[in-house]
């Protein structure tokens, strides 16, 4: 069963087209993974699942109903994690997950019950009369999720939900998500931490330019890169100037510099690794260390769009 | 049930920010307590209706209801006011105008017409207290005239004479003082500040990032709206409860015999000052609209009178434009008729006004707020 179905959607802001002509499909009990650089409309889409937008045109479905039509029973199933906290930092944890539950038809009893599930859920109980302008940053991203779940909806949108935690807080939330989805829920899970989509998406789309430019399982993306071969050179100080030259070489398709790091994919066909060595000697950089690696999630990233995720 | 939920959320937060509830509650209280010390002389205490002179121009030629408006004045004569018919030639309005009358009555075939000076505006609010009372005994013998022609005297006779004076209702050892007059002032201007807050009602969920919790969350716009609003007109009229409690049984205020129609204007004034913030932060978006919103709050309060009673000496001009203009003066305006003057029918223009201005401002914002997406 289709738990999201977005068929021909297109948003445009003037006349800038920031979603263009998408159509994507969410099946029951996925982990999707929903990528794409700054940019690249995958927030407009997510609000426009989420009814923040109105799309130009298009349809979108939840549990195979129109969320245009059928507002109310889209937004019972769904559960949206933002990026920004959304909580009320006046209000204590269990004050802010019960007021948001309490909006999704539960009253007493099950409001309370459930309230202090979601609590236990992201493991905040023992700091559920607190204020949260008191928490860490992960105590607050996880409330933000308990605030979420609470009502315990059938698909839930998490947009980022990592940034900015320490990597204890990161690993809790990633467990959270692995169990969330064991119970039953579907999940779309943005994220700029490309090993964490490899680690939990069961399925991933790469959204470019408004366009969903690739879909499958991490091992199918990668099928699609067997000809692509990505070489990792460590220099002692890179040289701005240095990508120009290597993307004249044959058969080098993509440049990237992060620090001393240069990363090149290339036609795997092509031997041309003496030669970027030699363009990298003669510009007068020192090597430190080369490495070929097999493709992995970001090179497949880097390859289709021409851009690292974090652009 | 989702609309009480967001107004009990509001006023709990509201509540919870102890530091603008400081504000809210001590600025007003502080002021109200140095204003009264500091400016008792100002006000005066022996307010006199032996002082009040009104100018006549009877046009009906005789007839019953100049026979009875002369017993009238009559009988108002007994408590110093007195009734100069106007000369020929002069022109009773341009008479209260150079403040040489508080108050100018014509009676003509219509019936009377009453030109009151808005510079001794309590003095005329006496006057206009006292008409409306002789205005009210002379339908009835009007009406009574028609069906039992010979109990018109009975009517009349009702009670002694001075039943005129007597229904004006003023209190005779009751004069507004300093206290008085800022207990009003400030709680009217403590009304309008709902207006203030109102600005970031919805702005505030936007900056919080909740915007969006609160627009995926299977409820209306509408509900979301309605249940802010609530909730904004229900801490800032409890602001206004608290400030008028203080003012009366702290500071000793009066507040006359008409409690619930005062607490129905201000009421009315709260959310008709929501409406205004409200509108303002949907029509200048951003946080220029609170900026802007507070400015106007303050010149309102000064020129209705809040910081001093400016209102009494306007006259006309830009002036007298301005103070007429301010909310706050319709306030202060329509609750010292109810409360010196006992004259409860002055409180339905301004509860009119406010409420007219709220729909006016809640319809604006609606329109905006339907026009956007999300919140």
């Amino acid at each position: 069963m289709n738990v999201l179905d977005i068929r021909g959607l297109t948003k445009k802001f003037g006349e800038f087209v920031a979603v263009d002509n998408m159509s994507l499909t969410v099946r029951e009990g996925e982990v999707f993974g929903f990528l794409g650089a700054n940019g690249a409309g995958k927030s407009t889409t997510i609000n426009m699942v989420s009814s923040l937008l109105r799309p130009s045109s298009g349809e979108i479905r939840i549990l195979d109903r129109d969320i245009t039509k059928q507002s109310r029973f889209a937004k019972l199933n769904l559960g949206i994690v933002p990026q920004d906290l959304a909580i009320y930092e006046d209000m204590t944890a269990y004050e802010n997950v019960s007021f948001f539950a309490g909006l999704y038809g539960l009253r007493g009893t099950q409001l309370k019950e459930r309230t202090e599930e979601a609590l236990e859920f992201v493991g905040l109980c023992d700091k559920a009369k607190s204020l949260p302008k008191n928490f860490s940053g992960g105590m607050k991203r996880r409330l933000n999720i308990a605030c979420a779940i609470a009502h315990k909806p059938k698909l839930i949108i998490m947009d980022e939900p990592t940034v900015g935690i320490d990597p204890q807080s990161r690993n809790y939330i990633l467990t959270s998500v692995r169990n969330l989805n064991e119970s039953g829920c579907t999940i779309i899970y943005t994220s700029h931490y490309m090993e964490e989509v490899e680690e939990i998406c069961s399925r991933i789309a790469i959204v470019d330019h408004g366009k969903i430019i690739a879909e499958g399982t991490k091992e199918q993306l990668k099928s699609t890169i067997t000809d692509v071969k990505d070489i990792r050179i460590e220099v002692k100080s890179a040289l701005p100037a240095a990508a120009g030259a290597l993307k004249a070489i044959p058969g080098v398709r993509t440049v990237l510099q992060e620090e001393n790091m240069i990363r090149i994919h290339s036609d795997a066909a092509v031997d041309n690794l003496n030669r970027i060595l030699k363009q990298l000697l003669d510009d007068g950089m020192e090597i430190r260390s080369v490495e070929e690696q097999e493709p992995n999630l970001e090179t497949v990233f880097l390859t289709l769009t021409g851009r690292n995720l974090r652009d | 049930m989702n609309i009480l939920s967001i107004a009990f959320k509001e006023i709990k937060q509201d509540f919870r920010d102890w530091r603008t509830l400081i504000f809210m509650l001590g600025f007003p209280i502080i002021l109200m307590l140095i204003l009264g010390l500091a400016l008792t002389n100002a006000f005066s205490g022996d307010l006199s209706v032996g002082d009040l002179e009104v100018v006549v121009k009877d046009t009906t030629g005789g007839g019953p209801l100049s026979e009875a408006f002369a017993a009238f004045t009559k009988e108002a004569g007994k408590s110093g006011i007195t009734f100069d018919s106007l000369p020929a030639g002069k022109n009773g309005r341009t008479e209260v105008e150079n403040n040489r009358y508080v108050d100018y009555v014509e009676l003509s075939g219509q019936g009377i017409s009453l030109y009151g000076s808005s510079r001794s505006t309590i003095e005329s609010n006496i006057v206009q207290g006292m008409l409306t009372s002789f205005a009210d005994k002379y339908n009835a013998a009007a009406a009574v005239a028609q069906t039992e022609p010979a109990q018109v005297q009975a009517v009349f006779a009702g009670g002694a004479g001075s039943d005129y004076i007597k229904e004006l209702s003023i209190d005779a050892d009751r004069t507004p003082g300093s206290i008085d007059y800022y207990a009003l002032a400030l709680t009217v201007m403590v009304g309008m500040w709902a207006a203030m807050p109102a600005g970031g009602l919805i702005q505030r969920e936007i900056l919080r990032g909740t915007a969006v919790r609160l627009v995926t969350a299977p409820i209306r716009k509408s509900e979301i709206f309605a249940g802010k609003v609530l909730g904004g007109i229900a801490t800032s009229f409890l602001c206004v409860i608290v400030i008028f409690v203080f003012s009366k049984y702290v500071f000793k205020a009066y507040w006359g015999e008409h409690i619930g129609i005062v607490l129905i204007v201000l009421f009315s004034e709260v959310i008709m000052a929501l409406s205004l913030g409200l509108a303002f932060s949907y029509l200048l978006k951003g946080s220029a609209s609170r900026g802007i919103i507070s400015l106007i709050v303050q010149l309102m309060s000064f020129f209705g009178g809040a910081y001093f009673p400016i209102g009494d000496d306007s006259g006309g001009g830009i002036m007298g434009f301005l103070v007429n203009l301010s909310p706050i003066r319709w306030g202060n305006h329509g609750l010292t008729q109810v409360i010196y003057g006992n004259d409860v029918s002055a409180a339905w223009p301004a509860v009119g006004l406010y409420l007219g201005f709220a729909i006016l401002f809640l319809g604006a914002s609606i329109a905006a707020m339907r026009r956007r997406e999300g919140l």
